[in-house]
């Protein structure tokens, strides 16, 4: 019996033995794996979601458009202080007195990492392919006429009518140049894993959740300041915190973190422990009221709304400040003044327009705010709305709250299925136009409803003939004149009341303290190439 | 009729049957996707293009044509093993599959055999001493590991591997400063083939966790299966007659009993392997793990029809071809089974 005991206790030491040595030797594995801390390695970026496709003509994505933005060049490039800087192009866009040729002069010394040439016919064709064959084309919307190149290196845009934002369209990375040579074997189609542009990296290795990027060695302007980044997608929210927390990543740069994780990443930063920065705030969140809708249809019920919104509360509940409170559809980096347009919370204005619109006092308005219910951020809005509408103006207002994927939203936004729905846009290039337009915009008017337009494809099927006018003459405009146009668009959109901005949301970035501080252009993407290891 | 005879001749009749069921999956597929709400062109543009813009690219990606028109083609694209483009890059929906199947199967097959190891392990030790502390310890591990939510699960082991203690990495599926070995797409193969460790430990470093959770979490099915097919294997005549010889309890246990008592977990694991094709989305979302129910999960929500019919047509005939090899498998190994 002893003797049984004593094999079995020798049989439990084993075992035990077995197992500490195991974990000693997983230990170990964690011991000589790690990620950059060695000189010359490549630095870890992360961010959520995969990358499909590096075609400039296929890119809609923020982080494809991010990566898109350190392989290739553009004619020009916003900066931070919001003033265009040439790249490609020599000098700024020389505009006709008739405004319907600009002219631009091309740099002379560009390869593309093919080694091939950089000049005007690249850049025709890259105009071109995207025009014929780009996810996003409708974004020139016709507006081109057509491509000339007089000279090697002289580009000349014929219009069809003025356009104003068109210097904007131009810092656009659908228009990144491509190698000719390379992209013209596979006409009219996607190249989606690779991208043979001019900038300061080339791609190296592609698969949708990894992208090794190296510096190109005849890059005309400064050799990027890194060996490489190399880019690694996650799942989820608290997979990434994850890995900027423990130091698996170098860089967490994302717009998809959850509000939560993104506090106590900025909390961390102030503690010294990670480094925090910032970039222009480009995506906006805001509710549109379907105008056409019976509750909704008097202006005056949707001014009430606009009044009964606390956005400084609601911003501090949700996002713990982190999304700034926004009174305006165009972001502050491309306002066109400071005055914020929309109105203020005040429950007392709010509560006389209810009034006067015939409700209250045992007649109350309920809202159904639509939400998208794989946005987090949406889902605690609305709840927060909703409670914020009933300690305010419970005996005018009840919310009553609908969660829908965002795809269905957007198939069914056209419809005037939903009377209130929260939605984010991005303009597809940073131009007041490329937020007012998309917004605002509508092809056939009758009365103050659109029958077709972008107001119909947005949900809020409101129209004013006067925006239209504004939307036209503002395109022909130049300096303060044209600035001066638009915020006329944005009072006529505010008294309108069809459009509720709530906040915008900058993009961020964390990084690991032996990394430099990190900067983001005026388009709100980061600068790679600037980004260095402390002790290289 | 003989036995080798039966058994071909029921092969060749599940065989014949594959095509008509993964045409009903397909067919149902196809219309189930068309009729729920949301729409590619949408999933693409968002809310923004104008009317012109969505029917350019509706046209462009071939979703303007009358439904059985497209029902046709797709069928015919189907029967020349051609799955078609995504429709959200406009990629081969093949070459997606095939650079996502492997990723699956890896941690798909890695699982079964940490399930296999923990459960053959915890239902062995139960059996030995029944209704026994390690016993009942045995049997609540396989209802706990059962019972578990997979993501709560897979959460609190990333925390406590990957964040509290730091030794395994967080998530993906290879250290982002290695290049990836070239070749099949199962990264331990390539990484032996190509005789690099560095990649090879890269490799088992980023599976272990995956791996592991899924494996403890399928475990239980494991252990419980054997301990009540161990309990009646061990109940019956031929044991009692090898106990009875005086041949000892372990050597009756394992040489004996063992063998008859493991052919029901060899269903399980063919089962549970075609499961986990497609059915480890959980552990692949919180791992990052670039497998192919991760993509299906993306292509459902991006609406991307061609891409969903191509994964649930790959999923469905590998499906129909492990179970087929798990009752052939059986029948030879099992004389007493006919077909």
């Amino acid at each position: 019996m002893n003797q049984l005991r004593g094999i079995k206790k020798k049989e439990t030491l084993n075992f035990v033995i077995q197992f500490l040595a195991f974990i000693a030797l997983l230990s170990q594995f964690s011991c000589t794996y790690n990620t950059s801390k060695e000189k010359n390695k490549p630095i870890i970026l992360a961010s959520k979601g995969k990358i499909d496709s590096l075609d400039p003509a296929q890119a809609s994505k923020l982080l494809a458009i991010q990566l898109i933005s350190a392989l290739g060049d553009t004619l020009y490039r916003i900066n931070s202080d919001g003033s265009l800087e040439p790249r490609l192009a020599k000098e700024k866009p020389q505009v006709s007195k008739d405004g319907l040729t600009i002219l631009i002069p091309l740099r002379e010394d560009v390869l593309f990492h093919d080694n091939t040439p950089f000049n005007a016919k690249a850049m025709a064709f890259s105009i071109e392919r995207f025009i014929n064959i780009g996810t996003l084309n409708y974004i020139i919307n016709d507006r081109i006429k057509s491509i000339e190149t007089p000279e090697e290196f002289l580009l000349k845009i014929k219009l069809e009518k003025p356009s104003s934002s068109i210097n904007g369209l131009l810092t656009s990375i659908n228009l990144t140049p491509v190698s000719p040579i390379y992209y013209s074997q596979y006409k009219g189609k996607f190249i989606n894993e690779t991208l043979i542009g001019t900038g300061p990296y080339k791609l190296i290795n592609y698969s949708p959740e990894r992208q090794s990027l190296v510096p190109f060695d005849n890059y005309w302007d400064e050799k990027p300041a890194n060996s490489g980044i190399n880019y690694i997608s996650f799942n989820t929210s608290a997979s990434l915190f994850n890995a900027i927390k423990t130091s698996q990543v170098d860089i967490l740069l994302s717009n998809s973190i959850e509000d939560g994780h993104r506090l106590s990443l900025h909390r961390s930063s102030q503690k010294g422990d990670l480094i925090e920065a910032e970039g222009p705030a480009m995506q906006i969140g805001y509710i549109a009221f379907n105008t056409k809708a019976k509750t909704l249809k008097p202006t005056i019920i949707r001014q009430a709304l606009l009044h009964s919104f606390d956005r400084e509360l609601i911003s501090e509940q949700v996002s713990y400040g982190l999304r700034e409170p926004l009174r305006a559809l165009i972001p502050p980096i491309i306002q066109v003044n400071n005055v914020p347009q929309w109105p203020k919370y005040d429950p007392k204005t709010a509560k006389k327009f209810f009034k006067e619109a015939g409700l209250c006092n045992n007649n109350k308005l309920t809202l159904i705010l639509t939400f998208r219910s794989n946005v987090p951020a949406d889902k605690l809005l609305a709840l927060t709305w909703k409670e914020q509408v009933k300690r305010d103006l419970s005996d005018c207002l009840e919310i009553a709250l609908n969660g829908v994927e965002s795809t269905t939203v957007y198939k069914q936004l056209s419809d005037g299925i939903y009377e209130a729905v929260i939605l984010g846009w991005t303009g597809d290039y940073p131009d007041p136009y490329a937020y007012l337009s998309p917004l605002l915009d509508c092809k056939e008017i009758v009365i103050d409803l659109c029958k077709e337009g972008e107001a119909v494809f947005g949900g809020t099927f409101w129209a004013n003939k006067d925006i239209q006018k504004s939307l036209e003459k503002s395109e022909s405009l130049l300096g303060n004149k044209r600035l001066e146009e638009l915020r006329k668009i944005e009072t006529i959109a505010a008294d309108g009341a069809s459009l509720l901005p709530i906040w915008i949301l900058k993009p961020r970035v964390w990084v690991q303290k032996d990394i430099s501080q990190p900067e983001f252009d005026g388009s709100g993407r980061l600068r790679l190439d600037m980004i260095r290891k402390k002790h290289e | 009729m003989n036995r080798s005879k039966a058994l071909l001749h029921y092969s060749l009749t599940r065989l014949a049957l594959a095509p008509i069921m993964l045409w009903l999956i397909s067919t149902l597929v196809f219309f189930l996707l068309r009729i729920a709400p949301g729409d590619p062109v949408d999933a693409i543009l968002g809310n923004r293009a104008d009317f012109a813009a969505r029917e350019a690219l509706r046209s462009k990606l071939g979703l303007d044509s009358p439904l059985i028109h497209q029902y046709f083609s797709y069928l015919k694209g189907l029967v020349h093993a051609d799955l078609g483009l995504s429709l959200n890059n406009q990629e081969s929906v093949s070459q997606i599959i095939a650079k996502t199947l492997p990723a699956s199967l890896e941690l798909g097959i890695t699982a079964i055999i940490v399930a296999a190891i923990i459960g053959i392990s915890v239902g062995l030790t139960g059996v030995a001493k029944p209704e026994g502390k390690t016993d009942l310890a045995g049997r609540l591990f396989g209802i706990g590991t059962y019972a578990l939510p997979p993501f709560w699960a897979a959460m609190l082991i990333q925390i406590l591997f990957a964040v509290i203690l730091g030794w395994l990495p967080v998530g993906g599926r290879f250290p982002p400063v290695l290049e990836t070995p070239k070749g099949s797409g199962f990264l331990i193969i390539d990484s032996i083939v190509s005789g690099n460790i560095n990649a090879l430990f890269g490799t088992f470093r980023h599976l272990l966790l995956p791996a592991s959770t899924l494996g403890i979490l399928l475990s239980g099915i494991f252990s419980r299966s054997l301990r009540i097919n161990l309990e009646k294997v061990l109940n019956t005549n031929y044991i009692q007659a090898a106990r009875s010889r005086g041949i000892t309890e372990k050597n009756v246990i394992i040489n004996h009993a063992l063998p008859n008592a493991l052919l029901p977990l060899l269903t399980i694991a063919g089962l549970t392997i075609s499961s986990l094709i497609g059915g480890a989305l959980l552990i692949e979302v919180t791992f990052s793990w670039p497998g192919i129910a991760l993509q299906l999960q993306e292509a459902i929500s991006q609406r991307d029809y061609t891409m969903v019919q191509g994964i649930v047509v790959v999923i469905s005939s590998l499906v129909v071809l492990i179970s087929l090899l798990i009752d052939l498998l059986i029948a030879f190994i099992d004389p007493r089974i006919n077909y």
